[in-house]
C-alpha cells in the first residue's frame, strides 16, 4: 500500500463570531477576513510539510478548493509547479484541477503535462467533479456539470499523448480547434489517472476506464457500495478484474505517542466538518443539478412530513446528511471510518479493519493537517506515522480487488 | 398554491417536443410563455384573462410535465421551439405574453417573427444587460439566499411566498424541475442576452411592458427602460406588487392586461 498525504491549507483564523453570523463559509465569507500574513505562514509551514513527507517516504497529494476556509489552494497547478520542483523523490498526485469549473481545459492539460517535466515524470492525475458552492465561485453552470466532467478528460488524456501535431476538438462542452501542447509530459504515457468519486454510477464509470477510484470520508459502506459498482460495472462490460492498485481511501489521519493524544488531534482535523462545511442552503439542497428532482420532497422541506412513513426510495435530507457530518464526534469519525486516530498501532488496526471491510484498496490518501492543528503538531503526527505504521502498510501487497467481497 | 398541476393535461407535439399545455377562454389567442415557475392551471389570473382571450400556456421543456429533448437545452432551442408553436397553432396572428424568464423568450420571439404577433405583453421581463459590468440587473436567484429572492421576489412574501412543508411531493418535485431547467437555459449569461437590446427596435406591434412596483428580482426601473427600447412601447406599474404581479394583485393585472389585449 502507498501512503499520499494531503492538506487542503484550511485557513482557521476567523473569528468564530463571523463565522456563526455567515450563512456560508464558502463562496460568500467576505476576503476581508482573509489575512496576507496568515495566509503566506500556512503556505509555508504546509509547503514544509510536503517536503517532509518527501524525507518520510510518503507520497503528496494536492486538492483544489476555491473561496472558503476550507482550503486556500484555488490553484491547484501553482501548487503542484512548486512541488514539482522541490520534491525530489515523491511522486505527487494532484487530485485535482476542479477540470469542470475550467473554461479551457487544453490549458490544464498544459499545467499538468508542465508539472510531469518539472518533477521528471512522477505526476499522477486525479480529477474531483466538484460541486455546491464551488459552482457560484467559479460561474461554472451546476447542470451538466458530470457531463463536462467525462468529456474534459477525454480532452485532457488526448492533449497529453496526441505527439503528431494539432488536433482539433469539437465537443458538445469543449471547441478547440488547434491543440498541441508544448512541453508534452515527461512520462511517456498517460500518467495514472485517479477521479474521486463516491457516487456509484461514477464508480461505475471510473471502473470501466481502469482509473484509480478514491474514496472520500465515505465510510465502509459508502465506500463499499462505490467500490462494488466498479467492479460490477468491468465484470458487466468484460473487463478484466481490478487488482487493489485501483482503489483509494482518504480519510483524516493523526498519530500520537498515546491514544489519547492521537484522538485529541483528530478532534483538530474534524475541524474540517465540524466547522469548514458550513454551506448557504443555494449552495446545498438548492443548488440545480445536485441531486434528482425526485429526491426534492426530502431537500425542499425544513421538517419531514408528520403523516405516515417516507415514501420508498426517498432520498434523507442533504441538509440533514451534512448537519450529521458537522457534529460527528471524534469517536463517532473513529467508529465510521472518516478518522484513523490513536496510537501507531491503533491507527494500523483501524486501516486495516476499513481495508478488510471494504475489499482492499492500495493507496491511503492520509488529511494530515486541518483545522487549529499546529506545524508542529503535524510534524509529530506525520513522523510517528512514517517510523511505525508507513511500514507495515507498504508490506500490503496488490491482489484481486473485492477478493472478500461476495461480489467478487 | 394548490395541488392542481395534474389539471394541465393539455398535450401539444411540436418539433419532437411534447409539451403540456394550460389552456383558458375564449377570444384572441394569447400565447403565453412563463417564467420561473410553469403556469398554475388554478391560477385566478387565468380565468380572468380567459373571459376576454383564448390563453395557450405550455410548459417549456424541462419544466413542469413537458420532457426536454435530449439534444434540446438552449434559449436558441426554445426560441426557435416557439417559433415552431406559432407555426403549428391554426391562427394567422397570436398575441405573446411572458413573465419573468418567459418574457425575455417573448422579445426574442417578436424580433423575429413580428408579422405572426398581434400585441406583446412583457410582465417583469427578463432578457436585457442595461448596468455597467459591476451592477448585476438581475438579482442571482441560484447564487442568493433562498429567503432573500422569496423577499425581492414578493410584495407580501406572507402570503404569497411558495410554503415547500406545505407542499405535496409532486408538487415540489415539478419546482427542482423547474429550478433545474431554468438553471439550464439561463445561468449564463445569467438571465440575458448580450446582443437583444441591440435588436429590440424591430418589434412594430403595440407592446405593454408591465411592471410589479416592489419587483426586487428585477426593479421597475429596468423595465421602463425596457419599454422604451420598444418603439411605442407602453409602461404600467402595478402597486403592491413583486416580481409575479399575475398572482398577486391578479384583478388589477387583469383589468390592465385583459384591456390591452382586448383593445
Amino acid at each position: 500500500m502507498d501512503v499520499w498525504y494531503q492538506c487542503e491549507i484550511p485557513y482557521p483564523y476567523v473569528p468564530q463570531e463571523a463565522l456563526d453570523r455567515a450563512d456560508s463559509v464558502r463562496a460568500s465569507l467576505p476576503n476581508k477576513y482573509c489575512d496576507p500574513a496568515l495566509s503566506a505562514q500556512l503556505f509555508e509551514e504546509c509547503l514544509d510539510e510536503y517536503l517532509l513527507c518527501d524525507e518520510l517516504g510518503m507520497n503528496v497529494a494536492i486538492t483544489e478548493h476555491h473561496a472558503g476556509i476550507n482550503s486556500l489552494i484555488g490553484s491547484n497547478p501553482m501548487i503542484l509547479g512548486i512541488l514539482a520542483r522541490q520534491i525530489k523523490k515523491a511522486r505527487i498526485l494532484s487530485l485535482g484541477t476542479l477540470i469542470t469549473l475550467r473554461p479551457d481545459v487544453v490549458r490544464v492539460a498544459e499545467e499538468y503535462a508542465t508539472a510531469d517535466v518539472i518533477s521528471r515524470g512522477r505526476l499522477e492525475i486525479g480529477f474531483v467533479k466538484s460541486g455546491l458552492s464551488e459552482m457560484a465561485s467559479n460561474n461554472a453552470n451546476p447542470i451538466d456539470n458530470g457531463e463536462r466532467f467525462w468529456e474534459a478528460i477525454d480532452l485532457i488524456s488526448k492533449a497529453l499523448t496526441y505527439q503528431d501535431g494539432p488536433f482539433s476538438w469539437e465537443g458538445k462542452h469543449y471547441t478547440h480547434r488547434h491543440i498541441n501542447i508544448w512541453p508534452r509530459p515527461y512520462q511517456p504515457t498517460l500518467p495514472r489517472m485517479w477521479a474521486a468519486t463516491g457516487d456509484p454510477s461514477t464508480a461505475a464509470e471510473v471502473g470501466r476506464r481502469g482509473i484509480v477510484n478514491v474514496l472520500v470520508l465515505r465510510g465502509p459502506e459508502g465506500t463499499r457500495t462505490a467500490f462494488a459498482a466498479n467492479r460490477k460495472a468491468r465484470a458487466l462490460a468484460g473487463l478484466p478484474k481490478s487488482m487493489t492498485d485501483r482503489f483509494a481511501y482518504a480519510a483524516f489521519v493523526a498519530v500520537g505517542d498515546t491514544e489519547e493524544e492521537g484522538l485529541r488531534l483528530g478532534a483538530k482535523l474534524l475541524w474540517f466538518l465540524n466547522t469548514s462545511l458550513k454551506h448557504a442552503p443555494q449552495f446545498l439542497q438548492f443548488l440545480p443539478g445536485t441531486a434528482p428532482p425526485e429526491a426534492a420532497p426530502g431537500t425542499y422541506r425544513t421538517k419531514p412530513r408528520a403523516a405516515g412513513p417516507g415514501k420508498p426510495g426517498q432520498v434523507p435530507s442533504v441538509g440533514a446528511n451534512a448537519a450529521a457530518l458537522m457534529s460527528v464526534t471524534p469517536e463517532q469519525a473513529k467508529q465510521r471510518g472518516i478518522l484513523f486516530a490513536g496510537t501507531a498501532d491503533s491507527v494500523y488496526q483501524q486501516i486495516m479493519k476499513f481495508y478488510e471491510a471494504v475489499g482492499g484498496f492500495d493507496h491511503l490518501a492520509m488529511i494530515g493537517r486541518s483545522g487549529p492543528m499546529t506545524h508542529a503538531e503535524t510534524e509529530k503526527s506525520l513522523r510517528l506515522f512514517s517510523r511505525d505504521v508507513l511500514p507495515r502498510l507498504k508490506e500490503i501487497k496488490t491482489v484481486v480487488a473485492g477478493y472478500n467481497q461476495q461480489d467478487a | 398554491m394548490t395541488n392542481a398541476i395534474a389539471a394541465a393535461t393539455e398535450r401539444l407535439s411540436v418539433a419532437g417536443c411534447d409539451l403540456e399545455v394550460v389552456r383558458r377562454g375564449k377570444g384572441r389567442p394569447v400565447l403565453l410563455l412563463h417564467g420561473f415557475q410553469n403556469v398554475d392551471p388554478s391560477a385566478p389570473f387565468l380565468d380572468g384573462l380567459g373571459r376576454q382571450a383564448e390563453i395557450i400556456a405550455p410548459s417549456h421543456p424541462g419544466f413542469g410535465d413537458s420532457k426536454r429533448p435530449v439534444d434540446f437545452g438552449t434559449i436558441y432551442d426554445l426560441v426557435h421551439l416557439y417559433l415552431d408553436v406559432l407555426d403549428a397553432l391554426p391562427y394567422e396572428k397570436v398575441s405573446l405574453m411572458g413573465f419573468s424568464f418567459g418574457g425575455w423568450l417573448a422579445a426574442e420571439l417578436a424580433i423575429k417573427a413580428g408579422k405572426r404577433i398581434d400585441r406583446l405583453v412583457l410582465v417583469d421581463a427578463l432578457g436585457i444587460k442595461i448596468s455597467g459590468p459591476d451592477t448585476p440587473d438581475i438579482l442571482d436567484v441560484f447564487n442568493k439566499h433562498p429567503n432573500e429572492v422569496i423577499r425581492c421576489g414578493w410584495h407580501d412574501p406572507k402570503r404569497w411566498a411558495p410554503d415547500y412543508d406545505a407542499m405535496e411531493d409532486e408538487q415540489l418535485i415539478v419546482r427542482a424541475r423547474n429550478w433545474d431547467a431554468l438553471c439550464r437555459y439561463g445561468w449564463h449569461p445569467y438571465m440575458y442576452n448580450p446582443q437583444l437590446k441591440r435588436w429590440l427596435h424591430r418589434i412594430k406591434q403595440p407592446t405593454m411592458v408591465v411592471w410589479g412596483a416592489s419587483d426586487g428580482i428585477v426593479k421597475p426601473s429596468y423595465g421602463e427602460t425596457y419599454a422604451k427600447l420598444i418603439p411605442g412601447a407602453r409602461f404600467e406599474l402595478i402597486p403592491d406588487a413583486g416580481h409575479y404581479p399575475e398572482i398577486e394583485q391578479s384583478d388589477a393585472f387583469v383589468k390592465r392586461v385583459g384591456g390591452f389585449l382586448a383593445s
